[in-house]
């Protein structure tokens, strides 16, 4: 199991939950994250695909082809708006 | 080694609590005596955004990356600009219309590197640090999408 934490909009478009739980093997890619996330949230899904949500992993920002290790630690990053 | 560990991470934070403008700026005085100009940046909570009524905004940060973030700004505006020292200060929680939201402060040896510094500093801030801001508003709470 994966866990993926939400933050800012991906909390409330995700129905209020403040992280995901994915079945994700070991070694499989951010594009197959992004696969589990599009079947139960396909409004991230899209938001994703339209590189308006980005997926950090080990609070790095990834790609597609990024790498997913158990220990690995997995966010999903709307917008940014600091400042 | 210890010592420079010490001191970056007074001169980038996240904290919740309010920060004193002048109190920073003696921090990055202090920093070395070369400096002669300094600018700040300094941004606050205001009422209105895009025409909408604020009542008052609730900052969230990824604690950890938020802080990497800032101290590659502050590594790399050290390195690209002709300064002595950048300071970055951003808090996150609840601030009330008016607050302080975000300090930034370059000490350099001549006000243009500084000024220069500063602005690229708190441009990058807003493209490359997770830190999101919830505005509430009249008619209900929305995250802020853009960064202008």
């Amino acid at each position: 199991m994966i866990t993926v934490r939400l933050f800012g909009m991906t909390k409330s478009l995700a129905g209020n939950q403040m992280s995901l739980s994915l079945a994700l093997a070991n070694g499989q890619r951010v594009k197959d994250l992004v696969g589990f996330v599009n079947d139960r949230y396909p409004m991230i899904g899209e938001l994703i695909h339209k590189k308006k949500i980005l997926v950090s992993v080990n609070q790095e920002i990834a790609h597609e082809e990024t790498e997913i290790h158990e220990d690995d630690e997995i966010a999903l990053l709307p917008p940014f708006a600091g400042g | 080694m210890e010592q420079t560990s010490i001191d970056e991470s007074q001169l980038v934070r996240v904290q919740r609590e309010d920060f004193s403008v002048d109190a920073e700026i003696d921090r990055v005085r202090s920093r070395s005596k070369r400096i002669g100009g300094i600018s700040i940046f300094l941004g606050t909570a205001r009422d209105k955004s895009k025409g909408r009524d604020v009542d008052g905004i609730t900052f969230e940060h990824y604690e950890g990356m938020a802080q990497k973030k800032l101290r590659e700004i502050r590594q790399r505006a050290i390195k690209d600009y002709d300064i002595l020292e950048l300071l970055i200060v951003h808090r996150y929680g609840e601030i009330t219309i008016g607050e302080n939201i975000v300090l930034i402060i370059a000490g350099a040896e001549h006000r243009a590197e500084a000024f220069r510094a500063c602005k690229w500093a708190i441009d990058e801030l807003k493209q490359i640090t997770p830190i999101w801001k919830l505005e509430h508003t009249p008619s209900g709470e929305v995250w802020v999408e853009e960064h202008p």
